[in-house]
Order: C-alpha cells, then structure tokens, then sequence
C-alpha cells in the first residue's frame, strides 16, 4: 500500500520504518533538503535501538523514500505522527490534501492532539468521496520502540468506517503475532481510551510514590510491602516501581491532556495532582542529598549518573535528571554527569554552564565527589566496581533515584545510602 | 514669625470670612471652566481640585503662604539630605531610595546611593531565587509561601502596594502566596500557621529597630512552630527560613538570622516611608523586580515634579495647600479616603499612617505649642462600599468633611471580558456621581425644592478626584509619592516635624511594666483606680479559668 507518513517524531519513523518492512510504499515527507534519513532523524532518534538499521536498510531497498509535500499531496493514504503541539499543521495538511483529492483519502491520525481531533480533522473532509478520518492508538515507547510495534498484546482503532477500519486491520496484520485483543471503536471513544490507560498507568506510578515517601517517614521497606502489593492479581506487579518520577516527551504530554479535559470539564484536580506531585518527585534525590548536607550544597561536588528519561533513549524531555541538575546548580554546587547515551545532550543543554561537567566514564564522574546521584538505571549502573568507587569520592554517600542497590551491602561497604521509600 | 501672624496667612483668613460661606454650586455657576483651572495632570496621573472651596485668589494666597514659610527651602533641604527630622537629628531620605544608579547623593560622607542599589540588588537575587523555585526550606522543597511578619510602616506599605498590584503579578509569583501578619495578639498568625506547611513556607521579618515586640513576637511564635514541626537544627531553619529586614544589622544576628538574609535599612527612612526599601520585598515578590523598579520609577518622576515645579503647578503642593484651606481656614476636621477600586482597599489604613502620624502633632519644630489646627481626622473605606455605609454622613450629616476620590481610568480594557467592563464603568459612575452630588446637592437634580426635608443634599462638601490612567506599579509609585510629599508641605507650613512619632513611645514603655502585674508579679498594682480595677477583673476572670 502506498502511505504518507507526517512528522518528526520518534512513532513517525518507527511506523514508517515498520511498515516499509512489511512490503509498504512509503513516502516519508521531507520540508527540508536533507535527503539522507539518517540525518534527517537527529541525533536522540536515531539512538533508538534498532531504529538505525530498519530504517537505513528500509531506504535503500527504496521501500520507503523521502519525499516532499507537493508529491505526498497525491496519496490516498496519510498516517499523522506528529508532535501533539501541531494540530494545526495537522489541520492545514488535511484541509490541502482534501482541496486537492477528487476521491478517497484515508487520514491516520496517531497524534497526541488530544480528545476530539479525529473528528476535527474527519470535518475537513468529505465523507461522499470516501474520505475518511480514523484513530489509531499508538504504543510505542522510547529504548523498546521497535518491540512495541512489531509485536503489540493489543491495539486500538478509532474508526466508524468499515472499509477504513478493514484497511487498517490488514496494515496491521503482519503484526499480531504475539496480538491478544484488537480493539475497534469510533475515534473520541479510541482517545478517549488511549487518554484512559496512560491515566492509569501514572496514577499506579503516583501512587506507589506517595506510598514510598510515606513508608519513610514510617520506617517501613516499601520493597516488601511493593512485592506482595504486585502479589495480588486484582493489582498486578507492572508500573509498581517507586522512583524518581517519570519523564519523556509523549507521555506526560498525554496526561497534560487528560488533566486539562478533568479540570475542564468535572474541575477534577485528581490527574493535575498526579502531574504535580511527579514534578515534586523527580527533585526527592536532591531533597536527600540536601537534607543529607543540612541544606547547604554551596561548593560542594555531586556526581550524577544516567541523565536520559529512561535507560535506552538518550532524551532529556522532563527528565528528572534536569530538575536536579538546575537545583544543585542554583545552590552553587559541580555537578560531573554521567549518561552512557545522553551525555551529547547534557553537554548541548548545559554549554553555557561551567558548574555542570559531562564525564565520559562513569568512574572518572566520581572523582572527590561529595555524592553519587543515580537517576536513571542504565544496565552498567546496577552492579558497580564499588571498591573502586569508594576510592574515587571524597564522601562515599548514594542517593539511589531507582532503587537499584541493596541497603544493607552498600552500607556494610561504609556508603551512607537513601532509596526511594527504603 | 508665627504662622498665625504671616501676612499670608491674614490675607486667607479675611479671604475666608468673605468668601468662604460661598456655595460650590455658586463657585460653579461663577466659572465656566473651573475643571481647566483647577486641574493638573503628571505623568499618568491626573488631580481635579475644581471641586474644592476656592477660587483662583486662593489659589495665588496659598502659594504665597507656602512662599512665606520658605517651602522652596524647606524641598531642598529634604531632598539634600539635610537633617529635616530634627528631633532623632536625621535625614529624611526616602526621595532617595527612588533615585536612578547613575545618581549622586552622600551622607556623612557615605555614597548612598551605592548602597541603596546595592540592596537593590540583594533583593534582586532573593526575588528570583524565590520565582525560580530554587529557595528551598529545610526539606529541600521550594519556598511556595511568603510571611511578611511586620507592623507599621513594615506591614501597611507592602500590604497596600502587594493588593494594589495584584494585576502586576509576574509569572514566577503565580503558584505564590504571600500573607501579611501584624497584630500582637497572636489571632493572625495562630489562623495562618495552622494551614501552612512549614517545609515551604519562607517568613520575612520586617522592623527597622527589630526591637518592635509586636514584631518579635510574631517572629518567635512562627520560630517555634518551624522548630517543632521540622526537626530541623536552628542553624538550617535561621538559613533557610528567614530573612530579616531591618537598620540594626546587630539585633537581626543577634536573633539569629545569618549574614546573607540579611537586608539592610538605614535610619534615615522612616517607616512609614520605606515601602521604597528592602521592606518592600513582599511587593518585588508579587510583581518581580522589574515591577519593583517601575514603581521607584514612577515616584522618581512625583520626587523631580514636586522639587522643580512651580508651586502653581505641582501637584504634592496643590494638593498639600487646598488641604490647608479646608483645615485652617474653613475648619474642616475630617478627610475621607475614598479609592473606587476594589485593588485599593488598603489605601485608607496606609494613608492614615501616612498622614497621622507624620502630621499628628501639637508643638513646632521649635518646641512651641501651636495654635491652629493640624492633621485632620483620616479614615475611609472602599467607595462603592462605604456608599453603603458612611456616605449618608457625608451627605446629610452636620460634619464638614474633605475627601479624597481615587480612581483608575482604565481597568480590564484587555481582559475580553464584557461583563467586568461594564462593572468598572458602573464604578467610575458611582465615582463620579458621589463628588458631583457633594458638591452641588441636590441642585443638580431639577424640581429639587419640591423634596420633602429629609429628601434634601445641602452638597458643598469639598472633594479632589485623583484619576489615575490605570493601576500599574508606576502609577501606584507616582501616587504614594504625591501623598508623601503632600504630607511633607504641610509638615512645613505647620512647622512640626511630620519624621517623628514620639507620641508612640509612652504607650509601650507602659505596656512593659504592666506585664508584671497581669503575671501576678510584685506588688499591688497602684495605678489609677480604672486601670487597678480592670487589671482585679482580668486576673479574676483568669483565676476561675486555671
């Protein structure tokens, strides 16, 4: 099938990509003159893993090709991956392709544009010629997006037309190997839906950090009572992990939606207060290390590893990782930063900043520190030289943002240690 | 020479037996256009004297009165830096908290414009650390929550500018509160504490001597409740959770605030002149630094008015003199405050301090009693609510009374929100009708001898209209700055010292050796038999309680 793939994003190249390798004709649309794809994605896409191969491989076959507006405004049919920001790109691109089209087009929107927009876009659009505007719920997620589309448990199509609905059972086909629910409704209820898991998933994420921080004022493991929690089938073990807050570019963007349609309409704080007090969460490894020095961080030399979001993606977006940078920074401390795979874009953010230091290895970050921070679990994170590092910091104190560590050999090893709820 | 016997003062005094029982209806019906020649405009304010009790002959004694008293003299001195506040043998410097950092200006031999800016500059960074999120309190959370713990000329200024300028409101103040406490009972800061977290709450504490017990008071209440709420050591709730503002850099140690939260005062600002200051870091926390900058802007522009205009023309002074008129010479013994603008509510109790205790004095610089009348009784209200309340006095009382309109011209022009704009212009007319009707009565309504008695408004209540373009911190500036130095000119025709307020003092040293008999200390308390009856009744009362 011949698709338009619209955006920048990390979901549009990984469809693309996807979809060119199951035997799709791709045009993957280009406003700029760059014509190698590789460039084309930046630096934070194309560390996606796997991505680099699928889609380098995908272009020479020529399966997927970067083309510019003018020729993608000929196709019938149009996948929309773009920032959720861009709706009114959206708009314009449908409203042209709709100017120009005398039968069918098919719209695909998988943006973030929030509750309604499929409709919005599907009213550009004349419904006589069969042009149509369907939902689609994308799952994809930054460091196993490849996984995520090849092999999803369950997708959800927002349609409420049959031939397009038909369309997109077969695009998706080639994908349902491991597929245990399809799930197929009319748009508003498919965002809706896809509005209602990410809700979910960060209300199970703030709840199990408002239970650790309480079990720390309690004295109580909130590993153990974490463990028999998940236990219990009503409830599951997933996005039970306490932590640092979450970060990244979709998700919370997502939930921004789903607040501001709460408040709006039911003046429901539940999911702004979810947003809120993740926010608070991502500085609690300062707020340790603060309390830990009796609120004084002047002068002092704080070591940080792992600055991404998540381990396997290199991005920045609403990383806990920048809240404490800009908090030690403030308070006049160094901070030596340590990221196997963000630490170009540490050092970008950063440039102007001689307090903040990006180091290549992860040992020389711990020279005469006055701390170890940990803010994201990188593999090479979990299981340290920790002789070595007790050699390298002035102070041997860890503040574990992930709960990566055990108490008890840390402490036995002369670290003063603080987890997240332990 | 006595003021009672200047030439000028004479003249007015004759001018005002054989003018002053003239009607403002007539004075009205005398000029066609007493608007242009009774108003001036600076800057974004506007002042309308038309509807006072004078005609332009007035107008030219009244300047040769303040001729006579040697005004000119009396500006230069001020602003110089001349020790005008004689009695404590200081300067009376507040014109130059406002003066831009290019400026020259010493005292004793110390550049003091440096170190104004130089607070400036501490409250600079205090202020952003605090909109950026990066004050934080012992727990390490950010700083949400402002206590401006003060009283006085540490509480009314911040106060009424921080509600004033609520528009203002930058960006980085938004998810701010800032709360102001004063009273020495305890009810307000006992009603706070209970719903403040003390992880995030920041408390400012305002006194220029940092001996005001009611201050101190209040300061050692919200001390122990950090103490018993954190855990904290003293040492992180002192960094972290105050900052003191005072001229006594030894006393704010001594309490326990460290050197960097500390910002300094001098002694030649009064208190009730220091909103300028490092005291008005509530209002710099409300509306940023720029906003603060603004507002010394705009009294700057009133300072070099009121020091390089002609008496005619200058606004402090018109506004100044008019009030002479009606105090000296048409004995009027009241003057009401009356903003028609819900952000103003604080004006009147800020004036009142202004006003009465500057000018709330019986004896001359030289040490004289006098023999004329000085400050007038102060107070006011909201005007749409005091319409509802003690306007019928003003109107169909047996009190003359002089007052004040204060009024933005423009107000929610950009907020898209019809509604709101018609109920400011629903106010500006309610503004305007009230000075109307005061002045003329009910001749402005036809068949008005037809009413029954009780119907009838006598009018001639004199009223000046300040009209400001709109509320912003440069018209609040321009607007404080004008009464100040409205003060100031009347301070000098009186000849008292408007710096001073020794008629507070008596009442606290009293206070102080009260505290031992209502503890049950000592002996029997011998004081006059009202004060040595309550005190029996009081401890009684609390006899039955324990």
């Amino acid at each position: 099938m011949k698709i338009a793939v619209w955006g920048k994003e990390l979901t549009a190249w990984v469809t693309a990509g996807a979809l060119a390798k199951t035997g799709n004709d791709i045009s993957f649309v280009n406003s700029s003159h760059i014509d190698d794809p590789l460039t084309l994605m930046g630096s934070s896409i194309r560390n996606e893993p796997g991505l680099r191969d699928l889609i380098v491989s995908e272009h020479q076959q020529k399966r997927l090709r970067l083309v510019q507006t003018r020729t993608a405004l000929g196709i019938q049919a149009h996948i929309l991956s773009m920032n959720s920001s861009e709706f009114e790109l959206a708009r314009d691109i449908v409203t042209r392709l709709a100017s120009k089209a005398e039968g069918p087009l098919l719209i695909i929107n998988q943006s973030h544009f929030g509750f309604g927009a499929t409709d919005r876009l599907q009213a550009l659009l004349d419904r006589r010629k069969k042009q149509v505007a369907v939902y689609f719920a994308e799952n994809i997620s930054e460091g196993e997006a490849l996984d995520r589309i090849f092999n999803p448990r369950s997708l959800i199509i927002g349609s409420d037309d049959e031939a397009a609905t038909l369309t997109l059972r077969s695009l998706f086909k080639p994908f349902s190997a491991r597929l245990e629910n399809l799930f197929v409704m009319n748009p508003r209820e498919a965002e809706f839906t896809k509005l209602a898991i990410i809700g979910m998933l960060a209300l199970r994420i703030g709840y199990i950090n408002e239970l650790a921080n309480l079990s720390e004022q309690l004295d109580v493991d909130i590993d153990v009572v974490r463990r028999s929690l998940g236990a219990d089938s009503r409830i599951g073990r997933h996005h039970l992990t306490p932590g640092c807050g979450f970060g990244g570019n979709n998700f919370p963007q997502t939930l921004n939606s789903l607040a501001q349609l709460l408040a709006k309409n039911n003046k429901s704080t539940l999911m702004q207060t979810v947003l809120d007090e993740n926010e608070k969460q991502k500085e609690l490894p300062f707020r340790k290390l603060w309390q830990h020095y009796k609120a004084d961080l002047h002068d002092r030399k704080i070591a940080i590893w792992g600055a991404s979001f998540k381990p396997g993606s290199a991005s920045l977006d609403a990383a806990p990782s920048v809240r404490v940078i800009d908090a030690l920074v403030a308070q006049q401390a160094e901070v030596r930063v340590h990221d196997p795979e963000a630490h170009e874009n540490v050092q970008h953010l950063y440039r102007d900043n001689p307090q903040v230091k990006v180091i290549k290895a992860k040992y020389d970050a711990l020279k005469n520190v006055d701390a170890l921070v940990v803010l994201t679990e990188w593999p090479e994170y979990w299981s340290p030289d920790f002789e070595l590092m007790l050699k390298q910091m002035k102070s041997p104190v860890i503040i574990d943002g992930r709960n990566i560590y055990e108490r008890e050999q840390i402490e036995a090893l002369g670290f003063s240690y603080y987890g997240i709820g332990k | 020479m006595g003021l009672t016997d200047r030439k000028a003062w004479k003249n007015l005094r004759e001018h005002a037996v054989n003018t002053g029982s003239r009607h403002l209806a007539q004075l009205f019906a005398a000029e066609d256009d007493r608007f242009a020649a009774f108003s001036l405009r600076e800057g974004s304010l506007l002042l309308d004297y038309s509807k006072q009790r004078i005609d332009r002959e007035t107008l030219t004694m009244l300047c040769q009165l303040a001729r006579e008293c040697e005004l000119d003299a009396w500006i230069e001195k001020m602003f110089s830096g001349e020790r005008v506040n004689s009695s404590e043998n200081r300067a009376a410097l507040h014109t130059a908290l406002r003066l831009p950092p290019d400026s020259q200006l010493s005292v004793d031999g110390t550049d003091i414009v440096s170190d104004i800016h130089h607070t400036l500059a501490r409250m600079q960074q205090i202020v952003e650390r605090v909109h950026a999120g990066q004050w934080r309190g012992y727990s390490g959370l950010p700083v949400d929550t402002i206590v401006n713990i003060g009283v006085g000329g540490s509480d009314l200024g911040p106060f009424m500018a921080s509600k004033a300028l609520t528009d203002a409101r930058v960006e980085g103040a938004r998810k701010l509160e800032i709360i102001f406490v004063s009273t020495m009972d305890g009810s307000q800061i006992a009603e706070r504490l209970g719903n403040l977290n003390p992880a995030t709450t920041l408390f400012i504490i305002s006194s220029k001597s940092f001996t005001t017990i009611d201050t101190l008071s209040n300061a050692n209440t919200a001390l122990h409740w950090l103490r018993h709420a954190s855990g904290a050591e003293d040492e992180v709730l002192f960094r972290r959770h105050f900052i003191g503002i005072s001229a006594d850099n030894e006393r704010m140690a001594s309490w326990g605030i460290p050197p960097n939260s500390r910002l300094a005062l001098w002694d030649w600002i009064g208190g009730r002149y220091s909103m300028w200051s490092a005291i008005g870091l509530p209002i710099a926390l409300e509306i940023g630094m720029e906003g603060f900058r603004q507002l010394l802007a705009g009294a700057h522009q009133m300072d070099r008015h009121f020091r390089h205009t002609p008496f005619e023309q200058n606004l402090p002074v018109m506004l100044a003199m008019v009030g002479i008129w009606n105090i000296n010479f048409l004995n009027i013994r009241a003057h009401a405050i009356l903003p028609y603008d819900g952000r103003l509510s604080h004006l009147p109790s800020y004036l009142e301090q202004l006003e009465m205790e500057s000018n709330g004095k019986s004896v001359s610089r030289d040490g004289n009693d006098i023999d004329y009348n000085t400050c007038p009784i102060l107070w006011g209200e909201i005007g749409p609510n005091a319409q509802h309340a003690f306007y019928q006095l003003l109107h169909q009382g047996t009190e003359s009374v002089m007052c004040d309109f204060v009024v933005p011209a423009r107000r929610y022009h950009d907020s898209g929100n019809a509604d709101l704009q018609q109920q400011h212009k629903l106010t500006l007319a309610n503004c305007l009708a009230q000075s109307r009707i005061l002045a003329l009565g009910d001749t402005v309504i036809d068949d008005d001898d037809t009413a029954p008695y009780f119907k009838r408004y006598k009018g001639n209540q004199p009223s000046t209209t300040i009209l400001l373009d709109e509320l912003t911190p440069h018209s609040i500036g321009q607007l404080i700055a004008l009464y100040e130095h409205k003060v100031f000119v009347q301070s000098v025709i009186w000849n008292i010292n408007p710096f001073d307020q020794w008629g507070v003092e008596l009442g606290k040293q009293m206070a102080t050796t009260l505290m031992d008999p209502l503890s049950r200390i000592g002996v029997d308390p011998d004081f006059d038999s009202s004060t040595d009856g309550l005190l029996r009744s009081i401890l009684q009362h609390q006899e039955q309680d324990s």
